[in-house]
């Protein structure tokens, strides 16, 4: 028996333990991930062993849509490597055509990961390919329509706390969403074993203005990785 | 950093937008085939994984044709056993080419024409890594001079690699080059154990290699010194060395082995 899906936002739904947006471009699968119709829409699997945003959607333990961009907003994403995961945002945020209005900023320093960025962009409207380094504000800030309501983070240095802080006081909205997906293994220059430096990560987010709304292991999905979902306040 | 302030585009302005962050994308990853780093990483790996392939397959070629020729003089004879049976129309003539009897055994045919595939396989393979270790040569010598000059030009181009970069080489402590590439020994180190004396391309130099083995540390060191020197050197836009810098260079160590004739004695 089918389970029911749950929507999750506009382009986004849960069924059980899979997760499916609605695909932007119509008849393509970005890496080869399973598609179904649904009357006259077509989703798209959003693997959960492969994408961290995916992964942490299934496990946070509070509700999964507030930590999903909106339809038509600005995103940033750091560390957008081929773009597997960039994809299903830009399905949720631009829709096809964009007609939206949304903005997804995908920054990638490595020129062979950009090379199959491009071509993904290419076909999809509001996806903006930026070749540089994620840790340099003023490398993304031309690229970028306004500050962000939505960033994600996901590099493979050390000190990536350090460089979220940083990224996300040059580009989160008051109010925004962040999320941070750290991967133990990343993180081996510091000291003590894994656990640690996820609290060390933990601690320099804490000091600084964001607030840290949940902290989702990914055990089970992807072992040894933990997202920060964090929230900057909004002043008033 | 306060909002971009970023004008609301039109259609056509949007467009635009986005066809110069495409050209801009793609520039970036064109680009990237000027930078000798990356060039050199390619021409450097493929040589190491030719050379790794040729090692066996050359071993296969050799053992397989002794198998059958056994007046055979494995090594004195081994650089012409490829050619020799890449070049025959059967195990006789293959024989005859080296100087020995026919062979009392002989393969089948389809077993002959299998062993003179991998036999010229071999051949071409001896060809192909020349020019790809010719080409790293040429290569390294004219991106880091003064390091070739040092540590030769094929332990110069893997130097560069495994530092991801002649930056990040030039920007390394002596220490790090020192161990470069022992990274294993690095981990047991971490654990406890006695910490590597040298990195598997300085190793490889004679130098280290040929010296007595409580030398090679202190030689190590040195040479690492001077690596690190040669690499900024070339980084950096220095001077390049001369043979007469290099020499001393050798002198050196030299004294370095002369200064410690026994091993240390074990307390």
């Amino acid at each position: 028996m089918p389970r029911r899906p749950v929507k999750l936002g506009w382009g986004v739904r849960r069924e059980g333990r899979s997760l499916w947006t609605r695909n932007a471009v119509r008849g393509i699968s970005v890496r080869g991930e399973r598609r179904k119709r649904d009357s006259r829409i077509e989703w798209r699997a959003w693997d959960p062993t492969r994408s961290k945003v995916a992964a942490a959607l299934l496990l946070t333990g509070n509700d999964a849509s507030d930590m999903l961009p909106e339809p038509g907003s600005t995103c940033l994403y750091l560390g957008a490597s081929t773009g597997s995961t960039v994809s299903h945002i830009h399905d949720h945020v631009c829709g096809a055509g964009n007609h939206h209005g949304g903005q997804v900023v995908a920054v990638e320093i490595s020129p062979r990961m950009m090379r199959d960025l491009t071509a993904l962009a290419s076909k999809r409207p509001g996806l903006v390919p930026v070749l540089g380094d994620a840790r340099i504000p003023y490398a993304v800030a031309p690229y970028i329509r306004s500050q962000a309501d939505w960033m994600h983070q996901d590099l493979s240095i050390a000190d990536q706390a350090q460089t979220f802080v940083k990224m996300a006081g040059a580009f989160l909205k008051p109010g925004g969403t962040g999320l941070l997906s750290l991967k133990a293994a990343s993180e081996r220059s510091s000291d003590g074993d894994d656990d640690s430096r996820f609290e060390k990560a933990a601690r320099i987010l804490g000091e600084s203005e964001l607030e840290v709304v949940e902290r989702i292991d990914l055990a089970g999905l992807e072992d040894q990785h933990i997202v920060f979902h964090v929230l900057l306040p909004a002043t008033d | 950093m306060s909002d971009s302030g970023w004008p609301e585009l039109d259609e056509d302005e949007q467009a635009l937008f986005s066809e110069a962050t495409d050209r801009l994308a793609r520039r970036g990853v064109a680009d990237a085939a000027a930078d000798f780093d990356r060039r050199l990483d390619m021409l450097s790996s493929a040589a190491s994984e030719l050379r790794a392939s040729w090692t066996t397959s050359e071993a296969r070629c050799v053992e397989w044709a002794g198998l059958f020729l056994a007046e055979l003089d494995l090594d004195g004879q081994r650089r012409e056993i490829p050619c020799a049976v890449a070049e025959a129309g059967s195990i006789d003539e293959a024989a005859k080419a080296l100087g020995i009897s026919a062979p009392e055994h002989k393969p089948s045919s389809a077993e002959w024409e299998a062993l003179r595939g991998h036999a010229r396989g071999v051949v071409e393979l001896t060809g192909r890594l020349e020019t790809a270790e010719d080409a790293t040569r040429e290569l390294a010598r004219e991106y880091v001079p003064t390091l070739s000059r040092v540590v030769g030009p094929l332990g110069a181009a893997k130097m560069i690699v495994l530092a991801r970069g002649r930056e990040r080489l030039a920007r390394m402590p002596s220490g790090s080059l020192q161990v470069l590439g022992a990274s294993g020994a690095m981990a047991a180190h971490r654990r406890g154990a006695p910490p590597p004396k040298h990195s598997p391309t300085l190793f490889s130099l004679p130098q280290i290699s040929k010296s007595p083995r409580w030398v090679r540390g202190k030689i190590a060191r040195f040479m690492a010194g001077k690596c690190s020197i040669a690499v900024r050197v070339d980084h950096f836009d220095g001077e390049p060395w001369d043979e007469e810098q290099i020499a001393e260079i050798n002198r050196e160590c030299e004294n370095i082995r002369n200064r410690f004739p026994k091993p240390p004695k074990r307390g």
